[in-house]
């Protein structure tokens, strides 16, 4: 059993800016994904993402701090604030070294990569904007929220795609479990960007769907990927620590794993050998109830994000580890609400920690559903349940990681 | 520590690729014999900059070292990467097949990835002559050296890729300690690989950091940095399994640590408290007091508030006088600054310098500069005893990490 746990979190997703709305959202199942409107959409074959609305950073920090960051660090910086004081640490009684700061994005802040480039391309070699390198360097929001606290413990930046923010999780454990930190502000953080889009549309991976103004968003399963952006820091710290502070705690990180697929860039794992390995040793390791036909988990989180290879291969997975129990058994895409990124994973922690504090279950779709069934059959529902004490969270990227964690009521 | 300390960690396996030399024999020869590789750039037009040189890879077919059938679209930070990860494995002597992969990790380190590829696709877009090839924008990410090498050699432990610029491929060589340390893992190859690309030569440019000439570390007439490209592959395994089987260990793992300035995105902090404390925790985790260090393998970049703030750093850290005793050399004089692959080739070249027993010099030191006032081994190395080393790195955010190596079989 892990003594790690979570005592606080700030969420900025297209499910809401704050815990309250996200946490309302999610309750009624609420998407966040829209037309976008942050950049022009005419040239691509989709006009659709999980976008960030509503978020002022002024509401969090004044002007002076935020106006040279980008909108990846502004939106990191916001959640930090928000997850400090959600745990009610006093960071000014405690020792900024024993705290960490560890994050996952998976491309940082591509805007002012693309906006750095094209003032060399514009201008020339003497032209190029200084004030837009730094903002390239996908550590940014990390150090942004390092310096904004002033916490000098460890801090360092994960970017495995769609996994960057679990495995940052797994280390932030690491650096727990070797007493090297007190509290870690474990994050994850990714911003929506034409530069992003236009990759992602050149490179034919995007749910081709196109709506005007005020139509219904209905983007096709199994169609592909649906992109997000958002920013959610969880607090996570020592059993001991917390109780010695007297914090609340959410649930407990009682297991994870990392696996590693073989597959080609740009695809997912094809038949999900690691996908399974992962899910199976974390269901190990948490040491629950696996005799039982739902194997003792009770809230299942999925990685599945519209794309026919990663979706279908999830589907088959749950199938292997929850054979007897498929055709009743239900599952949570968020992403299906909120969009694809490379930080979603802590917002995806935060909806479950959320889940088992308040012991809510999260809205569940039929796990058949990922077979690719037209979205008009998709049918969000608020399972009933006693009591929620164990949750899965399954994560695979692209490229071929996965990540399997469980949490647990206190 | 409740980590488990009968686990200790063996380096059995190097590959480099570098301006110096582009495998372990030709980089030794010349780290040690103090070669520059800082010259023109071929890569990309780079007239009209302030600074034009760079340590660009000189092999015009780097293509042919690999079996490139098998690797589809690699990024050049890819391909340094690929044939760096081969000569890794050649020397490490390890036979895959006899091993459990599931129990084998990658964690890479990763700056500005495919960005010449990205560059090439949006440069050609701008141009509106021709059609772009889509393709140029798979390899964008910086993790898709990790996931090349994973699926090549069908390794399916732990997957991460850490990009923090300057300090990537330091840390992922500490957080490969790690796993092998408590046990996650028996073998963990680390490392990581960097490709000249406009967008940093730019950015550094623009910030006006880069030296006209070549970097000059540590010397009273030092200009900033030159920037530098290539790969370094560390492959790290449990030290009695290697012994075990018979292995060459170049260097023992002993500690690291990473944190934080919270001073300033691009300017390190002038007091230098965030370098002062990696070094002093790394040795703290090492177990090991500053008396027995004999050799730092600086960040040294050649800025002018780097190498006085790193003194500054050592100073305090290591006492005046011990400061004095030590060896420092910064081989960036070398192979210029190699950004998310920095760490790993200077880790590369720490422990060479601990399985040879010879401290790479720091060249184009003319000068010294009355405010770095230590042995930073000038223009010649030096034959010398060597027990332990640190290699530090700091990085573009205040990301700092220092490393802590051992000679091999030598008992703390």
């Amino acid at each position: 059993m892990s003594n790690i746990v979570i005592t606080g979190m700030g969420v900025i997703s297209p499910m809401g800016v704050g815990c309250d709305t996200f946490w309302k959202n999610c309750r009624k199942a609420e998407s966040g994904i829209r037309k976008i409107t942050s950049f022009d959409t005419r040239a691509f074959r989709s006009n659709i993402a999980g976008l960030v609305e509503g978020f002022n950073p002024g509401q969090f920090m004044p002007s002076r701090i935020y106006r040279r960051m980008s909108r990846i660090s502004r939106m990191a910086v916001a959640a930090s604030i928000e997850a400090l004081e959600d745990s009610g640490i006093g960071l000014d009684t405690i020792d900024k070294g024993r705290v960490g700061v560890i994050f996952g994005t998976a491309y940082g802040s591509s805007s002012h990569v693309e906006d750095f480039y094209q003032s060399l391309l514009n201008d020339g070699p003497r032209g190029a904007q200084p004030f837009l390198f730094p903002e390239t360097v996908p550590n940014a929001p990390t150090s942004h929220v390092a310096m904004f606290h002033g916490i000098t413990g460890p801090n360092t930046t994960f970017c495995q795609n769609d996994i960057s923010a679990e495995i940052a999780i797994l280390y932030a454990r690491n650096l727990l479990l070797q007493n090297i930190v007190d509290i870690v502000l474990v994050g994850g953080a990714d911003e929506l960007s034409a530069m992003q889009y236009a990759c992602f549309d050149t490179l034919g991976a995007l749910n081709k769907v196109k709506v005007k103004e005020d139509e219904p968003v209905k983007p096709l399963p199994g169609g592909g990927l649906v992109l997000g952006e958002g920013a959610g820091v969880l607090i996570m710290e020592k059993r001991e620590f917390a109780l010695e502070r007297g914090a609340e705690i959410y649930g407990t990180f009682t297991s994870g794993v990392n696996t590693g697929g073989i597959t080609s860039i740009g695809h997912y794992e094809i038949n999900g050998e690691q996908t399974f390995r992962a899910m199976s040793q974390a269901i190990e390791q948490a040491d629950v109830d696996s005799d039982k036909v739902d194997r003792g988990i009770d809230l299942i989180d999925v990685s599945a994000n519209f794309s026919a290879e990663l979706d279908r291969m999830e589907y088959i997975q749950l199938k292997n580890i929850f054979p007897r129990h498929i055709k009743e058994l239900k599952v949570t895409p968020l992403k299906y609400l909120m969009g694809n990124f490379g930080g979603a994973g802590i917002i995806r922690a935060a909806s479950i920690l959320l889940a088992l504090r308040h012991q809510h279950p999260l809205p569940v779709l039929k796990a058949e559903i990922l077979k690719g069934e037209p979205y008009d059959e998709m049918e969000w529902e608020i399972p009933s349940m006693d009591k929620i004490e164990t949750a899965l969270m399954t994560t695979s990227t692209f490229g071929g990681g996965s990540s399997s964690l469980i949490f647990t009521s206190n | 520590m409740s980590i488990n300390p009968s686990r200790r960690v063996a380096i059995t396996g190097i590959g480099v690729i570098t301006a110096i030399g582009e495998s372990v024999p030709e980089f030794r020869q010349g780290l040690f014999n103090g070669k520059c590789g800082i010259g023109p750039v071929s890569l990309f037009d780079t007239s009209g900059f302030p600074s034009q040189l760079a340590a660009q890879v000189k092999n015009k077919n780097l293509e042919a070292c690999i079996d490139i059938q098998k690797f589809n679209r690699v990024s050049r930070c890819d391909l340094l990467g690929l044939i760096a990860a081969k000569e890794a494995f050649i020397n490490s002597g390890l036979n895959l097949d006899r091993c459990n992969r599931d129990n084998i990790g990658v964690i890479m380190g990763g700056g500005a990835g495919g960005m010449r590829s990205w560059e090439k696709y949006r440069r050609t877009l701008w141009l509106g002559k021709t059609r772009p090839r889509p393709s140029l924008l798979l390899p964008f990410a910086s993790c898709t050296l990790a996931d090349f090498i994973a699926s090549h050699y069908r390794l399916t432990g732990f997957r991460n890729t850490i990009s923090t610029a300057c300090s990537s491929s330091s840390t992922s060589i500490g957080y490969g300690f790690d796993l092998i340390q408590t046990g996650v893992h028996d073998i963990v190859v680390t490392g990581g690989s960097e490709a000249l690309s406009e967008l940093t030569f730019a950015g550094f440019n623009a910030l006006r950091v880069m030296d006209p000439l070549y970097c000059r570390p540590f010397d009273k007439n030092r200009n900033g940095l030159s920037l530098g490209e290539g790969s370094a592959i560390v492959i790290l395994e449990d030290y009695e399994r290697a012994q075990d089987r018979g292995a060459t260990i170049y260097a023992e793992v002993l500690g690291y640590a990473i944190n934080a300035d919270a001073f300033h995105m691009t300017t390190p902090d002038p007091d230098a408290m965030g370098m002062s404390t990696v070094m002093a925790k790394a040795l703290k985790r090492a177990g090991l007091s500053t008396k027995q260090v004999d050799y730092i393998n600086a960040h040294g970049t050649a800025t002018k508030i780097n190498d006085d703030a790193e003194t500054r750093a050592i100073n305090r850290v290591f006492g005046r006088k011990k400061a004095r005793e030590l060896a420092i050399s910064s081989t960036k004089s070398m192979i210029g600054h190699c950004l998310g692959s920095a760490g790993a080739i200077e880790a590369a070249a720490t422990a060479l310098a601990l399985y040879s027993q010879i401290i790479p010099p720091t060249i184009h030191l003319d000068e010294p500069d009355p405010d770095c006032n230590l042995d930073y081994v000038p223009n010649h190395s030096r034959a010398q005893e060597i027990h332990f080393a640190l290699s530090n790195s700091f990085a573009f955010g205040g990301n700092n990490t220092s490393l802590v190596f051992g000679r091999a079989s030598v008992d703390i």
